[in-house]
Order: C-alpha cells, then structure tokens, then sequence
C-alpha cells in the first residue's frame, strides 16, 4: 500500500484505539490486531509523531514497580478523527472508482 | 537470550542514535517485553516475539532519516576544548576539503548510478520520437511518388517502435532495480554511521 496513505490511516488507527481511555503500547498493539498487525517499532514512529503533533499525550506511570508509559488523547487527537470522518466520504467515493461498487 | 542481554545488544546496535531517542527506544522495548511476560509469556517467548536485536535495530535505522544521523554523528559529545576550537579552526582549510570530497564522492556515486537509468530512458525517448518521424517523413515521400523511400521509413519507423516497446521493460526493470539498490546503498551508510562509533 502507499506509504503515506497506510501511515496516515494507522495514525488515526491508534487515535481511535486510545479514544476511550489511555492506553499503553502492548495493549494498543493487542486492541489493534483484529484490524492490522502492528510491529512495535511502526507504533513507536507513530506514538511518537502523534506526540510531536499534539495529538496525544505521554504520562508516565509506575505499574507493577516498573514504569509504564500511558497514552493519552488530547483534543487534537480528538479533531483529527472527526477530520477524518468527513474525510472518509471522498475517501469511499475514490475506492468505488477505483475497484468498483463492491468496494466497502 | 535474556531480556537484558537484548536490551544491551540493541543499545549497542543503535549507539549512533541521539541519546535521548535511544533511552526512549530502549525503554520501549523493555516495557514492551514486560508487558508480554506479566500476559503469561517466558521471557524467551516474549523476546521472540520482538525478533532479534538485528531486526529491530535494522527497522529502527530504516525509518531514521539519513540527516537526522549525520546530525548525530557530528554533534560533539562534549564541550570543546579552547584548543580544540583553535585547531577546527586552523585545520578549516584541511578538513573542509575533505568533508567536501566526502559529500561530493556519495553524491557522485549517485548520479552515475543514476546517469544508466536516464540514458536508458533518453535512448527510449529517441526511440519513440523515431517511431514517430518514420511514419509521417513515409506520408510525406508517398504523396511525393517516392514508394520505395517511403517504404524505407515506413520500415525505419516500424523498427524504432518495436525497438521502444523492447525497450521499455529494460528501462523499466533498470530504474527499479537503481531504486532500490538506492535505498540499499543508504541503508548500509545510514548502518555505518549508527552501528559504530
């Protein structure tokens, strides 16, 4: 697939897994494979840039006497997947011309 | 393999990273193998689910841009002597030049690798332009009686197509290839730079 498409989708991916409540890295991963498999070093350049974008936001927190990083969605975050949402319309409308009415 | 003994060799594998990116990536890692073990996992099966500090290491340097390690790598690790100073500064005329070969020697590399891949292509284009140019000089010499001429570029021109559309897969084949072998070259620089210090 396009690099720059799929990087983008997987963006929003991991917006719309951490949505609800924070998440740490393992359990985005594993909320995350009935869709897509994940390797961890694509969710760490993706944790990352959604970071240095303001899209979520790391805390830190002690679990288990070791530290775990948890993250949360800002309201950036939160716009971007509504952006995407409208988005999604002409998104549909270009897969049906390009593979056909089956498409989605 | 030990989850310590990965963590170390991976450390090792990516030293020429910024520090701070490096102790963000190690740390990662590390919760990532905790997180599988407290799952129920043997530290040997959570590491095998990682992959090797050789996987790991070579998709981290794959997504690090080139800049951002040349960055690195001549970033001072500490600050610099006053002497020090006086000798970059004195030495300007000689090391200068020889960044420059450096940069300039990689740089040519590229293009002849490249200058193949865009001779195919020009060659290509002569071709098409020729297919085209035989057919229309053939019209033109048959509407001037000359049948036998025109039947010279007529088949000139029928060649030079033919030759195109052989063509075309070779000048194809030879970009991807130059691509990807592009990508490899940086790769190996990029694991030059990251791997040793």
């Amino acid at each position: 697939m396009d690099v720059q498409l799929k990087r983008g989708l997987l963006e929003v991916g991991v917006l719309a897994v951490i949505r609800n409540e924070p998440s740490y890295g393992y359990r985005i991963i594993k909320d995350m494979e009935p869709y897509v498999s994940l390797s961890e070093s694509t969710l760490y350049t993706i944790l990352k840039r959604l970071e240095d974008t303001k899209m979520l936001r790391v805390k830190t927190v002690e679990h288990n006497s070791r530290l775990r990083k948890y993250y949360h969605i800002t309201k950036e975050g939160m716009d971007k997947i509504e952006e995407f949402k409208e988005y999604w319309a002409d998104i549909k409308a270009l897969a049906k011309l390009i593979i056909g009415e089956e498409a989605i | 393999m030990t989850k310590d003994k990965f963590l170390e060799e991976l450390r090792l594998k990516l030293k020429g990273l910024p520090k701070d990116d490096l102790e963000d990536r190690i740390a990662f890692y590390s919760e990532m193998i905790d997180d599988r073990m407290e799952e129920g996992l043997s530290e040997g099966e959570a590491l095998k689910e990682i992959g090797t500090s050789d996987e790991v290491a070579a998709k981290v340097i794959e997504k690090t841009p080139l800049t951002k390690i040349i960055k690195e790598k001549v970033k001072p690790k500490r600050a610099l002597k006053a002497l020090e100073i006086i000798l970059l500064v004195l030495g300007f005329p000689l090391w200068f030049p020889v960044l420059i070969v450096f940069l300039v020697f990689i740089l040519v590399c590229m293009i002849s690798l490249w200058s193949v891949v865009i001779t195919l292509w020009a060659v290509e284009g002569g071709l098409i332009v020729g297919a085209f140019n035989g057919v229309i000089s053939a019209l033109g010499l048959l509407f001037e009686g000359e049948y036998l001429n025109a039947l010279a570029h007529l088949g000139l021109g029928a060649l030079s197509a033919g030759l195109a559309i052989f063509l075309f897969f070779g000048c194809w084949a030879a970009n991807k290839y130059t691509f990807k072998l592009t990508q490899k070259i940086t790769f190996k620089i990029k694991k030059l730079i990251v791997g040793k210090e």
